[in-house]
């Protein structure tokens, strides 16, 4: 449970054994003792408000979906898809021909993956950029509440079957994270500014010196 | 006559400006083969009060305090009208600091100058390497970022490997068994007092052993580069025949001191990140440990020693036996030959030591 566990999005972020399956990791001998909140495996109908805990807005998407609506009846649950310990960060990749045809046919799902693919591009790319500007210093706050507004909006689309409301949608988010990408352009025009002035002042500096050793040489 | 030859003329007659001008700038002469490596001080000085200008200015809105530092930091780099270029220019001109520090003692090392008489102008030196390293160290916890917060607990923790004071050292440092608000505290009042003011003192008394004994002839270019003090008395080391300090000194002082700018500067707006892994700029977070904290490049061969030993003490006993011997040279070697070609032993040492160094800090860099 624990290898797959280390690979995982909930190692990434912190979340650990407890987290999900309640008990305390503090007291060994009553670590899985249903008095201390353990709540062990659920149920295959008890797993997406076991997950829902957390995920609470995919949970009631789930539920109002097709998938939620045939749990119990040999519908999908949570895990059927995301697996349990080795849970991934979700990308579009998780909608494919071999996951989806193990129930039914690949045909609507293809259409729903084609409608996202632009917005989830550009949240690949919004994050990696993010990243590396986070990491030079720059206030990201404001672009990483946006983004996570966005993110969230899009990961919502990912349990709707209604393929014109998922572009719709798609089409919104992708006009919020444009607006995101037209501010990189600020903070690269800054950059470039910069980069100008780093110019001008290496040049003025290599002058000086040049200016500094010839008048010194008229002392010789 | 001129207002401004008035003004001089008026000064002159009251403290004696002329005569001073004569004797320490038109009159105060050199060795005629002096080289460019002497204006490696008159560099550390520039940096040293841009230090200064740039600390007071990052006072201004820097917030000593663990909840509000890192936010502090983060607004005077994208919020303060040029903040950027003001921490920035902090954080860049440390480093370069140390760099050139480096230098000036490779070319103290080399051209002998820390033989006698100069005992005493090697040792203030040496004591103001360690104050730039302590210097460095304080200020480096002060944004309270991750790389800044595990740093500071590997550095501090180091400490503990002395026997029977070092838990009571390292907590004292810290101000607590773990490194948190007190820390930062004393790591800032250190940093922006202490320290500063004492590099200032010496700097003062380095200055005064040089104006004390005369700049020292280097080496090069002479048929006898031997050392010349017999050690019966006192000598002021003059240059009668030399280069005038003004104007000529002072323009190879100044020559030097812009390629400076134009290497710090180029640094500055083209490879600013070069000091700053990405860990630099997440705010401290003491309940996840980054995958490889590293120090500063100038402490990797410290860290990398630590790491080759068995034990940490021996770690620490070989660092301090290297350190006290660097800091007794001039008393250990007596020899009267100043030009390194004429010292082979010294060479083997010194380049050997140089190449120890700098393969324990790529090691330490890579490990």
């Amino acid at each position: 449970m624990v290898k797959p566990w280390q690979g995982s999005i909930h190692a990434e972020n912190g979340t650990s054994c407890h987290d999900c399956h309640g008990g305390d990791p503090k007291d060994a001998v009553n670590a899985m003792n249903p008095a201390r909140g353990f709540l062990g495996v659920p149920k295959e109908i008890e797993i997406p408000s076991f997950c829902g805990r957390c995920h609470i807005g995919i949970r009631d998407d789930y539920l109002q979906s097709a998938h939620g609506k045939a749990l119990g009846h040999g519908g999908p649950t949570c895990v059927t898809c995301h697996g349990s310990h080795d849970v991934k960060k979700v990308t579009l990749d998780i909608i494919n021909e071999k996951n989806c045809s193990r129930c039914h046919a690949y045909a609507r799902a293809a259409e729903l993956k084609a409608a996202m693919e632009q917005a989830e591009k550009q949240i690949v790319v919004i994050e990696e950029r993010l990243k590396v500007y986070k990491g030079e210093g720059v206030n990201t706050d404001a672009r990483e509440k946006a983004l996570f507004s966005a993110r969230n909006r899009y990961h919502r689309l990912f349990h709707e079957v209604n393929t014109a409301k998922v572009r719709a949608e798609s089409a919104q988010i992708v006009t919020e994270l444009d607006k995101i990408q037209r501010g990189f352009g600020n903070i690269e025009a800054e950059r470039q500014k910069r980069k100008i002035t780093g110019v001008v002042a290496v040049s003025g500096s290599l002058l000086a010196a040049l200016l500094f050793y010839l008048l010194r040489k008229t002392y010789d | 006559m001129s207002l401004l030859k008035k003004i001089y003329c008026w000064i002159d007659v009251r403290i004696g400006a002329g005569e001073l001008v004569e004797k320490e700038l038109t009159g105060y002469l050199l060795p005629r083969n002096i080289n460019v490596w002497y204006s490696m001080g008159s560099i550390l000085l520039v940096i040293f009060f841009l230090q200064v200008v740039t600390g007071i200015l990052l006072l201004v809105y820097y917030v000593p305090d663990a909840d509000k530092a890192f936010h502090s930091v983060t607004f005077i780099m994208n919020n303060v009208p040029f903040g950027w270029l003001i921490r920035m220019c902090h954080a860049v001109g440390s480093n370069m600091m140390v760099l050139i520090l480096l230098f000036h003692m490779l070319s103290v090392l080399f051209m002998g100058s820390y033989k006698s008489p100069r005992e005493m102008n090697w040792l203030s030196g040496f004591i103001l390497f360690n104050l730039v390293l302590a210097v460095s160290l304080t200020g480096y916890l002060l944004p309270w970022s991750q790389l800044s917060f595990w740093a500071t607990t590997v550095a501090t923790n180091s400490v503990g490997a002395i026997p029977y004071v070092g838990e009571f050292l390292v907590e004292f440092l810290r101000g607590g068994k773990l490194v948190g608000p007190a820390t930062l505290g004393r790591f800032f009042a250190l940093h922006v007092l202490l320290i500063p003011l004492t590099i200032a003192a010496v700097v003062g008394a380095h200055l005064f052993f040089l104006q004390r004994t005369g700049v020292s002839t280097p080496p090069f270019g002479l048929t006898d580069s031997r050392n010349q003090w017999q050690g019966d008395n006192y000598r002021y080391e003059s240059h009668p025949g030399g280069i005038p300090f003004f104007p000529n000194y002072a323009l190879q002082d100044m020559t030097s001191i812009a390629i400076y700018f134009a290497f710090f500067l180029g640094v500055f707006f083209f490879a600013p990140y070069i000091f700053f892994p990405a860990d630099a700029f997440v705010p401290a977070n003491p309940f996840l440990t980054p995958a490889h904290i590293k120090p500063e490049w100038y402490f990797l061969a410290n860290y990398q020693t630590l790491k080759i030993f068995p034990s940490e003490f021996f770690g620490l006993a070989v660092q301090g036996a290297a350190m006290t011997f660097l800091a007794l040279l001039p008393f250990i070697d007596r020899g009267v030959e100043k030009h390194p070609l004429k010292r082979p032993l010294f060479m083997v040492c010194a380049i050997g030591g140089i190449l120890l160094y700098l393969a324990l800090m790529i090691w330490g860099h890579y490990s």
